[in-house]
């Protein structure tokens, strides 16, 4: 289906905020984005004065994280207030190469998920370097390594290594359980938001307007809800977990899934105690091999039993970059969420009352590239994070 | 004039059936006892189509009027892409443990 031009005609648009003026090449102009970037601006800079290390050491930052906030929301409403007149008749177009008669917000978009694309981008090679500069916690572990160096619970030292989150989200399903509902939750609200789209851009007189309001809400509004649900998840993942039933005729023992926050694997983890059934299989591979130096560093804390070494010792480990770079990339993920919620309440309030027509659906169009891109990071963010 | 391709439900449809089978063959294979590098080779192999499919299909750069130059400008940033992954994310020496001190955890502590 093609989509409908309209010239920027000189053409007074009347608003809830004044006249837009559209013959000056000035097509949706608004002060909403500026006011809520100052308003962001306050927020991040002070949030980042208030929290050091996820402890507060500035409470007179408060009031202007109150005030940032409450200047972003007043930015929003502004926009909501422009965009809720606004009837998409007069969509502008480039007019220079390379985008020549392509919508200047569809432009814009791709332009900005371009950007946002480098920032995830920065995120996930962080995460690379990390991950392949640092030795893994479970090699050092199996060698011994830590035994050796007496970087066990007593002496308060820790061994700076790697372990990934999937050590302990991929180590049951039960675990992985909230990640991989939420992926499916992700896939599936990008299908509803393009059935959402699909609609609202159906030919008028090809259906019946009320059945066109009742769908487009409908569809958002599964999107919102799906939305909701990947950060509720998100929230049981990192800081609740949940409770397994005693369930004979499915084999399920009453236990506890306990949080990534609860196991310990947090930022502040600089001595962390792995505990996931590693096994000291190269130490007993040493002992075999040359039982004079096992005798001399190991005999009098470990023992051999049945091929593997048994030790009362606890190795500590400090795991900070790890668990940095897992939260902050899915943290970041989760961001983008929690914005697309915010979009998707307005969007669905707008389709409710009837507001999308063939003529502006493109806003849905616009808002569900986002949306599918926050579906994108979701397919890389998954597997390397959560599964590998 | 640019026009905005919208696809029949059929092709949505198929797009969302495949997205999910690939996803629940990528969680099948990590509960698998496939050894690592097997388990990465998977991972990678689900992740590139899925990439592809939702881009493709979802956000409309196949079979657009403006695809060509919409995929282009999302194509844009692959360059400093590869350059942060490969000096960054692969070859940088001591980058996890030549840290100076102002850039380690504790460092700000008040």
């Amino acid at each position: 289906m093609s989509g409908d031009y309209h010239g920027d005609d000189d053409h007074e648009h009347q608003s809830a905020w004044g006249p837009h003026d559209w013959s000056h090449g000035a097509p949706h102009n608004s002060w909403a984005p500026i006011i809520m970037s100052i308003g962001i601006g306050i927020f991040l800079y002070t949030v980042a004065s208030a929290y050091s290390w996820g402890e507060m050491v500035d409470p007179s930052s408060i009031p202007l994280i109150f005030l940032g906030l409450t200047i972003s929301f007043f930015g929003m409403i502004i926009w909501w207030r422009q965009d809720a007149s606004f009837d998409g008749i007069y969509e502008p177009r480039a007019t220079g190469t390379p985008f020549q008669n392509i919508q200047i917000r569809k432009v814009a978009m791709w332009m900005f998920l371009m950007s946002e694309m480098m920032v995830f981008t920065s995120l996930f090679s962080t995460y690379m370097r990390y991950r392949l500069g640092l030795t893994p916690c479970v090699e050092i572990y199996e060698s011994g390594s830590w035994i050796v160096n007496s970087q066990t619970i007593d002496s308060g030292e820790a061994v700076n290594c790697f372990l990934p989150a999937s050590e302990l989200i991929a180590s049951s399903w039960f675990h992985i359980a909230p990640g991989a509902i939420n992926t499916f939750a992700l896939i599936i609200s990008s299908f509803t938001i393009v059935q959402a789209l699909r609609w609202a851009k159906k030919p008028v007189g090809s259906v019946d307007e009320e059945v066109r309001r009742k769908r487009v809400y409908r569809y958002l509004g599964s999107t919102w809800i799906l939305a909701i649900i990947f950060l509720t998840l998100k929230m049981v993942e990192w800081f609740v977990g949940f409770y397994i039933p005693e369930i004979g005729f499915l084999g399920l023992h009453e236990h506890d899934i306990v949080s990534l926050v609860n196991e310990g694997y947090t930022i502040h983890a600089d001595h962390y105690h792995p505990h996931h059934g590693w096994e000291d299989t190269h130490l007993a591979e040493l002992a075999a091999a040359n039982p004079s130096e096992f005798e001399e560093y190991f005999a009098n804390i470990a023992s051999i039993e049945g091929g593997y070494v048994t030790t009362d010792a606890v190795m500590m480990a400090d795991i900070r970059v790890s668990t940095s770079t897992f939260f902050v990339t899915t943290g970041t993920h989760g961001a983008h969420v929690f914005i697309g919620i915010i979009g998707l309440t307005y969007m669905t309030w707008k389709a409710w009352t009837g507001g999308y027509t063939p003529q502006n659906a493109v806003s849905i169009e616009y808002f569900g590239l986002y949306w599918h891109f926050v579906d994108l990071i979701w397919v890389l963010v998954f597997p390397f994070f959560y599964l590998y | 004039m640019s026009e905005h391709k919208i696809f029949g439900q059929d092709i949505y449809w198929a797009n969302f059936i495949g997205l999910m089978v690939l996803t629940a063959i990528e969680v099948v294979a990590v509960g698998s006892e496939f050894s690592k590098a097997m388990t990465l080779f998977i991972l990678v192999g689900i992740a590139i189509p899925k990439f592809i499919m939702i881009a493709a299909i979802f956000m409309h750069l196949w079979g657009d009027k403006d695809s060509k130059i919409l995929t282009l400008t999302a194509l844009f940033p692959t360059f400093f892409i590869i350059v942060m992954v490969l000096f960054i994310g692969l070859t940088h020496p001591e980058a996890t443990t030549g840290l100076p001190e102002w850039c380690r955890p504790g460092y700000y502590k008040l």
